[in-house]
């Protein structure tokens, strides 16, 4: 007779595993997805300073060719991002229109080391609404540019520049939506092209050693796989992820030295409800790798850094109400605090073949044996997080992931908790 | 510091006391012999690549194209058939299809000419009532017949058909060597797949993608006449879905062949699976909101299932070599009218969750993250949480065996349920082709049949050419065993010899609306 005390007997045995199926279910699968527009830069201490500010006004003297600003919101967005009279490129750097605002993020998603550029238009006269620990919530008409490009060689970004597509995300009265536009340096203008494209790019990163990634601008479509949440009314709706106030408490590259952005944006008047900044939360700087490398942080620091990366590089999805991250039951946003949601010892509900032959998202303690680095290293298509967006490695963020697992108190995943 | 679990030291012992030889002994697969192409009929048409350029991305609405001669590019689907706006893309003009999905408003039809589209993208669609027709999904093999979306040019990680969107249609087409999931159908409602061959030209190939054809987290979806090969993971994959229909397709060369998961309300029949690792696998997974329930197989051909397991990690790579179907942690499943034959370790398995996850609380859900319907389950409780490992109300009937666990000795290290089989049945073979694994039963004998309890309500009824045993399965894994140790009774297979689902009636059957 067997009965009761079967639990103990498997837990024996179940090592036995006989693990026998599986399958997968995926879905979730761990993850997806990812990059599509994003924030984030890599660098972009460098290309900032450049210049984009929001300073000069027309591109030209005074052809008409701007008449208004932004988008028309009942009309088909415009084939030229010209039309939208926000940016434009003199061949070294953007230049932003009045009422379009440089920024800079504190930690930035990793895009296959693009240096990035991103400025926010609002219409005049409209104001956002400061959010504690969510995106600013942004007023109908605002157009969230992000610029992405590769320097011939990142240890001088500002020479050389091949500016390859601005992602416009725009705000209808129900709803965001994210359009890629692809620079024609012929034509000097950015082109719609909903298609996106796979690109080849090679660059010297700043080791010194030539890179060579299949860069992806996104379709219209593929936007929706990192900006895409379920809703408190669990309909799905897109969103931006990167302005929030977390990652914009900083001073700007493109600001006078010690202005805060978020104090900037509030002095500008179309930002409101900020609180005295004391009060509002900062993520972590990636900046201060320059001068504190991984080896020399101490552990709270890198712990900070760690979850801040996760944070943006993979909780637009992996959050309760990513569409694409639910069902892994892998939450890496910074302030989720279950460590079994965070993937401490837990097994993925299908991590198709991304797990090779490891068995729990994350092994305290031993971040090799971790499904988590596994996957956020690997250049193998079809196990690579994230999804998209990603087809080199990055070895900042690779060895903050290493530094954090293997700094946690370690345990044995394999102990089973009775009931 | 060992992170890796002790259960790879019991099964080294348990293996160690096995003769080698069986291990090694992995039978050749065979190549499936039977040629059955089930192919659905409709336009194969042939090699199609070389369309003269005439299709341009048309946003040639078109109701009216009113020749009936039959544009040689659209034989077979073409924006005549559809009121409302159309959208017609010969092959070749891969850009035009890519800039066609990425701007398709809701109701709009998308025709694929015939020929091939050699992508490096996913195609990418996030729009409602959208249908997608081809010329045709060609024949078992082919890589260019009918309207073929190729993606073995894929740069990019990505799917190959990749939608979200209510009532969404696709029809006669193939997707070749996507990277990830062929046709990936995600968080939508009212989802028709017909005549849709999802292939990658390895065989065999752990790099091939993971899924063919993925419905998951859909509600109302009809997959019917569509054909998946080769798949790293599984061919037919239907996952946390509600109300699903799976008939008449053909799943062959996949790891998983046709897996139904996690999912509420499914009518599974007229399938052919075979030459996977494993036919047709019905299960949930630890931790999954939705839990599975009221799942029909039937008239299924569940035959020669003995593919090497070449998934590349994860779960899916301990299913045993040789398996026909098995129910795990599933519940109000009948298995009925199905033919299994020659699936070398066993037909049909029921197995608790806790074999493949022994830790209860993996399988916890609060009640209020659960999705669907639990009523008339009985799952464990414990307050507001439930337990999903339990397996329980399934009803194996009026099934036709032949060759089934002749060949119990093709799974290796990582499948190890199939190797405690093998060692446990020895030559002592065929392995019964029904197996129960009685975790959960208050009472089991070997020897005395009046010692079984029937707790979960496992009803077997007739089988023809089909044995049944009941498999003690924790000791046995820990101390090895022989047939001796199992519960193999005649018919009727008492306590085993109700004929029903238990309290909670029939299986209901998926609402289609």
């Amino acid at each position: 007779m067997h009965n009761s005390n079967y639990l103990v007997a498997f837990s024996l045995s179940l090592s036995l595993s006989l693990a026998l199926l599986g399958c997968g279910d995926s879905s979730a699968e761990t993850g997806e997805s990812a990059a599509a527009g994003s924030e984030s830069s890599t660098d972009e201490s460098s290309t900032d300073d450049t210049g984009a500010t929001e300073t000069d006004t027309g591109e030209t003297g005074g052809e008409e060719l701007c008449p208004t600003q932004g988008v028309d919101l009942d009309g088909d967005v415009p084939e030229l991002l010209s039309e939208m009279c926000l940016v434009s490129w003199d061949g070294a750097e953007l230049l932003y229109e009045d009422n379009v605002y440089a920024y800079d993020l504190n930690t930035v998603l990793f895009s296959d080391f693009a240096v990035k550029d991103r400025a926010i238009y609002i219409p005049p006269g409209e104001t956002a609404t400061y959010v504690d620990n969510g995106v600013i919530d942004f007023p109908v008409g605002t157009v969230i540019l992000k610029s992405f490009m590769f320097p011939a060689d990142l240890r001088e970004p500002e020479l050389d520049i091949d500016l390859i597509e601005t992602r416009a995300l725009i705000r209808y009265a129900d709803e965001w939506k994210g359009y890629p536009y692809i620079w024609d340096h012929e034509l000097g203008d950015a082109v719609l092209t909903v298609q996106g494209e796979v690109r080849p790019i090679d660059f010297i990163g700043l080791d010194g050693i030539e890179r060579n990634a299949n860069y992806l601008v996104p379709q219209k479509n593929q936007c929706l796989e990192c900006h895409e949440i379920k809703d408190e009314l669990d309909e799905t709706v897109m969103t931006a992820i990167g302005p929030r106030p977390r990652y914009l408490n900083r001073g700007g590259a493109h600001l006078p030295e010690g202005t805060n952005q978020l104090t900037h944006f509030a002095d500008a008047g179309w930002l409101t409800g900020l609180p005295p900044l004391a009060e509002v939360p900062a993520a972590w700087d990636h900046r201060s790798l320059a001068d504190t490398p991984i080896d020399q942080m101490d552990y709270e620091t890198i712990t900070r850094a760690a979850r801040d990366y996760l944070d943006i590089n993979c909780a637009y999805c992996h959050n309760p109400s990513g569409v694409n991250g639910i069902s892994s039951q892998l939450f890496l946003n910074w302030d989720n605090t279950d460590e079994f949601h965070l993937g401490f010892c837990k097994k993925p509900g299908s991590a198709g073949k991304g797990g090779e032959n490891r068995e729990f998202d994350i092994v305290p303690g031993d971040a090799e044996a971790s499904i988590l680095v596994y996957r956020t290293e690997t250049l193998d298509l079809g196990s690579m997080m994230p999804l998209i967006g990603r087809s080199l490695l990055h070895d900042d963020g690779s060895a903050l992931l290493r530094a954090w697992i293997d700094g946690l108190p370690p345990g044995d995943c394999t102990e089973m908790d009775m009931p | 510091m060992n992170y890796r679990p002790t259960p790879f030291n019991l099964t080294r012992t348990l293996l160690l006391a096995l003769p080698l030889a069986l291990l090694l002994s992995a039978c050749g697969d065979d190549g499936g012999a039977d040629g059955a192409d089930e192919t659905t009929g409709d336009g194969d048409g042939d090699t199609g690549d070389g369309d003269t350029g005439d299709g341009d991305t048309g946003d040639g609405d078109g109701d009216g194209d009113g020749d009936t001669g039959a544009d040689p590019n659209f034989p077979l689907c073409s924006c005549a058939q559809f009121e409302g706006d159309c959208v017609e893309v010969a092959a070749d003009d891969e850009d035009g299809l890519q800039i066609a999905a990425n701007s398709l408003e809701d109701g709009t039809a998308l025709v694929l000419g015939l020929g091939v589209f050699e992508l490096d993208n996913q195609v990418t669609i996030r729009a409602d009532d959208i249908t997608v027709c081809g010329q045709g999904m060609g024949t078992e093999g082919s890589f260019d017949e009918g309207t073929t979306l190729d993606f073995a040019a894929q740069a990019t990680q990505s799917n190959g058909l990749d939608v979200v969107g209510d009532n969404f249609r696709v029809m006669d087409l193939a997707i070749v060597d996507a990277k990830k999931d062929g046709l990936r159908v995600e968080d939508s409602d009212g989802v028709t797949i017909q005549r849709v061959r999802v292939t990658w030209r390895l065989e065999s190939d752990s790099s091939n993608g993971s899924y063919g054809l993925y419905p998951v987290k859909v509600s109302h979806v009809l997959i019917e006449d569509s054909e998946a090969y080769n798949s790293s993971d599984a061919g037919i994959y239907v996952g946390q879905c509600q109300h699903a229909i799976v008939r008449n397709n053909v799943a062959k060369g996949n790891v998983a062949g046709i897996e139904i998961e996690n999912t509420q309300f499914a009518d599974v029949y007229g399938n052919l699976a075979e030459n996977n690792t494993g036919g047709l696998l019905i299960f949930d997974l630890p931790g999954n909101p939705v839990i599975g329930r009221d799942i029909q197989i039937h008239d299924n051909t569940i035959i020669d299932n003995n593919q090497p397991n070449f998934a590349p990690g994860g779960t899916v790579k301990s299913i045993p070599v040789g398996t026909g179907t098995f129910a795990m942690a599933s519940r109000r499943v009948e298995i009925f009218n199905n033919t299994y034959a020659d699936n070398g370790t066993t037909d049909v398995a029921i197995l608790s969750g806790l074999v493949v996850e022994i830790d209860p609380e993996q399988w916890a859900l609060s009640m209020d993250e659960l999705v669907g319907d639990i009523e008339g389950l009985d799952l464990p409780t414990n307050g507001d949480t439930v337990y999903s490992y339990r397996t329980n109300n399934i009803y194996v009937h009026d099934n036709e065996h032949s060759g089934g666990g002749t060949n119990p000795y093709l799974s290796s290290m990582d499948q190890e349920f199939g190797v405690l089989l093998a060692l446990v049945y020895g030559a002592d073979l065929p392995v019964d082709q029904i197996l129960y694994d009685t975790v959960e039963e208050s009472a089991f004998s070997a020897s005395d049949a009046g010692m079984n309890s029937n707790d979960n309500h496992l009803c077997i009824g007739t089988n023809v050419g089909a044995t049944f045993a009941s498999i003690n399965i924790e000791p046995l894994s820990m101390m090895g065993g022989t047939v001796d140790d199992l519960f193999r009774p005649d018919a009727p297979y008492t306590p085993f010899d109700c004929e029903d689902l238990g309290s909670g009636g029939p299986v209901v059957a998926p609402e289609m609306e």
